[in-house]
Parts: C-alpha cells; structure tokens; sequence
C-alpha cells in the first residue's frame, strides 16, 4: 500500500460536510413527497414547512463548509440545524406519532462520529430538545406522562448508540492512525533505502572513476619507479616505471622479493650506523628498517640512494618512502617512490666541470696579464712614460674586472653547487664595515659621492669576516656606482632585536617598484642601471644575499626612483657588552 | 733588484725546477724566480716530464702548477715527499682554484706554499725569497 492509495483511504473516512449531510437531506426531501402525497400526515403546516426549509439550510450550510475550508470549524452547525429541522419537521408530522421522528438518527451519528467524548452530550442535548422540547412546551397534544417518558427513554437510546458509535470511531480512528504511521514509517524506510540505493550507485560510479584514475596514474608514471611493500619489505605493488626504472617485470618481483634487495648493501650499512643500530640480532632485517626507519615513525623521508638494477648495473635515485596505513592508521606496508637522479647527477658534474674550467682557462691566462703588465710597471731598467703608465692603468683595472667577474661566476656556482663554505667565528661587526666603507673612499671620492659611516649599535656575529666584508663591499660600490656626483651614501649600523642591522643608503637613482623582488635574482640588472650605462652583469646583489643567507640573515630593499635606495641586511648578532 | 728587494742569498744560488703546461706562467714565474736571486736550473709543461727533471736533479725547489696534463701538481708534490733522496727538495704549487678545500689539499699532499692564481710575480719573488732564507738558515 503506497502513500497515495491511504491518502484515498484517509478521505473517505473523513467525509465532508456534504457528504455526511446527504442521507439527511435525501431522507428529508422523501419525507417531503410523503407529506406532499398524504397530507393528512400533517399536524402543523407551518412547523413542517419551517422543518423542511432548515433541512435545506443546513445542506448549503454543508455546500459552504465542504467549499470554503475556512469554514471548516463550523462544520457541526450543520447537524445543529439538522436537529432543529428534525424537531420542526417531526412536530409538524404528529409529534410523537410522527413517521420521521427515526431521522433523529442522522445528526445523532454525526455528532456521536466525532472526536472527543463531549459529542455524545451535544447528541444527546439535540436529541432531548427535539423529542422533549413540544412536552415540556406544552406544545405538544400528547403532554402525557407517557410521552414524557417516551421522549425520555428514545433520547436515552439515543445518547447510548452515540456513545457507541463514538466509541467505535474512537477505536477505529486509533486502528486507522496506528496503521497510517505504520504506512508513514514503512514509506518512510522506503524512500530511505531508495535513497541509500542511489547513493551507493552514485559512490560505486566515483569508486570506479577512481579505480580507472588510479589505473591510469598507475600505467601513466613511466619515469618514476613506485613501489609498495607489506611491513617486512615483501613488493606488492609494482609501477611501469619501476619496470623502466629497475628492468624486472611485476611478476618476477611481487610476492617474491624485498625492496632492500634493490639497495647496495654498503648503503644501507651505513645508514644503519647513522641510526645507532645495535649490532646483532636486535633488528630482523637492518637493512630494510634502515630504509623505513622515518616512515615508520611517521614522517617522509625524501634521500638519495644507489639502486642496484637486476642486471647488475647501478642508478643515482631520490627516494621517498612513506607507510601506508590501514582504517585504524596502523602501519600496514611502505611506498617507495624513486626518481632517477642519473640526469641531474650529470648536470652537476657538468656544473662543477665549468667552475674548473672558469677556475682554470680564465683565471690561467688573467695570471700571465697581471703578471706581465705588473712587471712592465716594476721594470727599473726601461721606465715607462706617464702616457704608457695611463695605457698600463687602464689596462691593468680592466684585467681586474675581469678577475672580478670571474671571481664572481665561480662563487655563484659554488653557491648553487652547495660548495659555498664559511669559515665563522665570533666578531664585531663594526671594524668590518669600517673597513669597508674605508676602502671604498677613493672610489666615492673619484665619483664625486659623498661617503659616510654612522656606526651606531654593534653586535656580535658568528660569521666569515672575508665573506661579510665582501657583503659589504658590494653594497657600498653599488651605492656609489648608482649616485650621481654630488650624492650622498651612508653606511650605518644599529642593533635591534638580537640581530645586527648594516644599512646602506644613498641619494641614487631609485628603482622602479616592479623591479625590486627581481634585484636578487642572477644577472638581473635593473631598468635604472642599463638606461644609465652603470657597468655590471648583475651578480653583485645575487652573491650578497647568499653570503647573508648562509649567516641566517635577511636581505632587505626598500627605494624611490628618483630619490634613493636603502639596502638593509640583518645578521643574527649577540650585543657587544662594553 | 726591483721590488722584491735585495737578495740575501749567497753563491751558490738554491736551484729550482718550474713546471707549468702554460708557458707564458712558466717564463713569469723563472722571471720571479730570478728576482728572487735563485738559480732556475729547469722547465718542464708538465708533470711527467717535471718528475723526470726533479728526481734526475734534485733541486732545492720545486714550483709547481696544479693542474697538468698528466701527472698533477698534487701528484708530483706527494711522489717528491714519498722520494728520500729528495727530502731536502721544497714544493710550491700555483693553483687556479681558488677554494680552500683544493688548497687543504695542497698543502696535505706535502706542499711547503700554496698561490693562488693569478699570483703577483712580486709576492712569488718574495715568497721565493723568504722560502730561501728558511732553507738556508736550516743547512
């Protein structure tokens, strides 16, 4: 039974206003051509008319209370007047001999059909007022003891079949309520299982989009070998790239080999140690635990190892082993995924291969210029003409830019190769910046810029006094190189929040703002600088921040175009106790 | 004597073998080599044929570039320390690297000094020279 068809149900055991008035009004209307043919029936003209005219109130009465749902409330007006109707009707018939005294019935279900017990008393109030009403009025030619109590017992009767008849409703409105919130409960359970049907669909459709993503991402990693193993190490799972990677299909590994087989020996030996393992049986497979031993405490671990192939050969990788974790997150195997570092193994080589190269085949020949034009200048046998001495200088100067510039390139490289070493130890900042604003004087001097120290707050820096003199220098030549003549560059010091600050500032030229996050980038020269010819190649800032990158500094820029720049870096200082 | 100064070194001069694969660097250093009054009794261009000279002659001095076709400088330096019949010989080795782990190197594989290229002719005289007065004064 669906919920349409108890809706149906639900109708029909709530008959409308008309409905229920129906029978009272065909009966009524019977009673009416009875009167019409015997009309010796009648007692009072006027109490039947007046009868048959309410019974027809009523019916519009029920018209408007079935179409106007407004109206509902007043819906037991309508046997109200019914029984009013009735009493005239069956006055004007003979009283208490009359033939439709029986239609009392009608309104007497009507109100006894109703929820709540009260309607037995208002059946039973209609029903005395109709039968007892001409008697006690006097009204009546039957006033008898007889018809008194006549009128008494049939609203007795009455009162009893309403009771009934409301208690039988009550019980059937109980049956009928217990099984619609059981037809309620059970469509309600239908449409939850249709429901949970259709998103079970809609969850195996996006589980086997998944599925086919997966596969597809799974064949699609060609170029990294990915590898899944139980806890022990035992491969079962088996990427193409692995195949690539490591020349064995999934067939001839998985379920039959352990991930350290792949693993130089020596390797994983040494790891172990890194570890502290103990020597001896303590760990079942040392060199495989070595392997997860960050995984399985949770973290990735990204490290270069050597493959060892199955034919022998062997392949530089970067290795990321992660656990793999069932529901409860318990470590239920690892995944290894490897990356062939062979490519950039060789383009390291090839960087390390072009600083030899810049070290020897530039910095060779620089060695015989200096040396020959120095010993040109030294030669006390054939002095030289100032002219010839001005040729010698400019030559000279030029030689060094070079040695500088190469100077420069090696260091970049060495930066970007990790081969960047300080040698660090506790020192004043002070004395270093003052050095360097010292040496930079004739070269401001030359320029025209006025060059200025205000050493201020000091600090201790545990640092390369070569390297961070070699900051300076940078910043200050720089500085210079962008101020016209007539400018001014300061170079001061402060001490703030545990950190050194050097700050060099100057009346230059500015850059524009869209340049600023690219000054520190290699061989970037800003627009200000090629529009006004300053020489450079643009490695001088780049090699700066690097030197104060490998103190834990910070490099800070903050400039105007038009006004001036200010470079600011930060060293972590400790304050000098006087 | 030009800048270098006045050589302090008495007859007979320290001998010296110079071994460079350039040699433009091989006539700037026996040009210091002079200036530093020594006596420059050899040239090789490279280090198999500097051996053969330093272990035929045993000089006083060895300068040496590192980088060589063939043996290297560093090779040299340690064969020269390995060699008893050349105890008393000293090593200098020019370098273009300039970091200081090749320079570490240098002076692990035996090497007395280690330059840096490019070298002032004037500070290798001079280094020459006090290298010389240091033999010198221990003979």
């Amino acid at each position: 039974m669906n919920i349409a068809r108890i809706a149906g149900r639900l109708a029909t055991e709530h008959p409308s206003a008309l409905l229920k008035q129906s029978p009272t009004t065909l009966f009524v209307a019977v009673a009416a051509v009875i009167v019409l043919l015997a009309p010796q029936l009648v007692t009072s003209f006027v109490a039947t008319v007046v009868g048959i005219a309410a019974i027809g109130i009523a019916t519009v009465a029920a018209v408007l209370v079935t179409t106007r749902p407004e109206l509902v409330r007043f819906a037991l007006l309508v046997p109200a007047i019914d029984f009013v109707a009735i009493g005239f009707l069956r006055y004007g018939t003979g009283d208490s001999a009359s033939i439709f005294s029986a239609l009392l019935i009608l309104p007497v279900i009507w109100f006894a059909a109703e929820e709540g017990r009260e309607h037995i008393w208002f059946a039973f109030v209609g029903t005395a007022v109709v039968l007892l009403f001409p008697s006690v009025a006097g009204q009546s030619d039957s006033s008898t003891l007889s018809a008194l109590s006549r009128a008494v017992f049939a609203s007795a009767v009455f009162t009893v079949a309403a009771a009934v008849i409301n208690e039988l409703s009550r019980q059937a409105r109980r049956r009928l309520h217990a099984v619609r919130s059981l037809a309620e409960e059970r469509q309600s359970a239908l449409e939850t299982s249709e429901r949970r049907a259709a998103e079970l669909a809609a969850r195996e459709a996006q589980l086997r989009g998944a599925q086919r993503l997966f596969q597809g991402l799974w064949g699609a990693v060609t170029q990294q070998a990915v590898i899944g193993t139980d806890v022990t190490g035992l491969i079962d799972a088996w990427n193409p790239g692995a195949v690539n990677m490591l020349r064995l299909t999934a067939d001839q590994v998985e379920d039959k080999l352990h991930v350290d087989a792949f693993h130089l020996s020596g390797e994983l030996e040494d790891r172990a140690r890194e570890l502290n393992y103990p020597a001896g049986a303590t760990v079942l497979n040392p060199g495989f635990s070595a392997l997860v031993e960050q995984a399985r405490l949770g973290c990735a671990e990204v490290r270069e190892w050597t493959y060892l192939r199955g034919d022998g050969t062997r392949l530089p990788v970067e290795l990321s082993v992660t656990a793999r974790l069932d529901d409860d997150g318990e470590t239920v195997g690892y995944l290894f995924v490897a990356h062939d570092r062979t490519r950039a193994h060789e383009v390291a080589k090839l960087k390390d291969d072009f600083v030899g190269l810049i070290s020897h085949e530039l910095r060779t020949p620089l060695s015989s210029i200096l040396g020959y034009l120095e010993l040109m200048r030294d030669d006390d046998d054939d002095e030289l003409t100032p002219t010839q001495l001005q040729y010698l200088g400019v030559a000279e100067r030029n030689a060094h830019r070079l040695l500088t510039l190469v100077g420069d390139l090696l260091f970049t490289a060495q930066v970007e190769s990790g081969k960047f070493n300080l040698e660090t130890h506790m020192q004043s900042m002070a004395p270093i910046v003052s050095a360097a604003v010292d040496s930079a004087q004739p070269a401001a001097a030359k320029a025209g810029v006025n060059l200025t120290a205000q050493v201020g707050g000091d600090g201790l820096v545990r640092g390369d006094s070569v390297r961070l003199g070699q900051a300076c220098d940078n910043l200050i030549s720089n500085a210079i190189k962008f101020t016209p003549s007539g400018g001014n560059v300061t170079v001061a010091t402060s001490f703030e929040s545990n950190r050194v600050v050097v700050s060099v500032s100057d009346t230059g030229m500015g850059i524009a703002s869209s340049e600023l996050d690219k000054l520190f980038s290699r061989f970037f020269r800003a627009t200000t600088a090629t529009r006004n010819a300053v020489p450079g190649v643009g490695l001088g800032l780049t090699i700066t921040k690097a030197i104060v990158t490998a103190h834990g500094g910070e490099m800070s820029v903050a400039s105007e175009e038009g006004v001036g720049t200010k470079f600011s870096m930060a060293l972590p200082a400790e304050r000098v106790r006087v | 004597m030009g800048r270098a100064g006045t050589p302090v070194v008495t007859v007979p001069p320290l001998r010296v073998v110079v071994a460079d694969d350039d040699g433009d660097i091989r006539l700037l250093v026996g040009i210091a080599v002079r200036k530093a009054g020594l006596d420059l009794v050899a040239s090789a261009h490279d280090g198999d044929d500097a051996w053969a000279l330093v272990i035929g002659m045993a000089p006083d001095l060895v300068v040496a570039d590192v980088s060589m076709p063939g043996m290297t400088g560093l090779d040299l330096c340690r064969l020269v320390r390995a060699e008893p019949a050349l105890s008393a010989t000293r090593v200098v080795l020019l370098s273009a690297a300039v970091d200081d782990a090749s320079r570490q190197a240098g002076l692990d594989a035996g090497a007395t000094d280690y330059l840096i290229k490019p070298f002032s002719p004037r500070e290798l005289a001079d280094r020459l020279v006090q290298l010389a007065t240091h033999i010198e004064a221990r003979l």
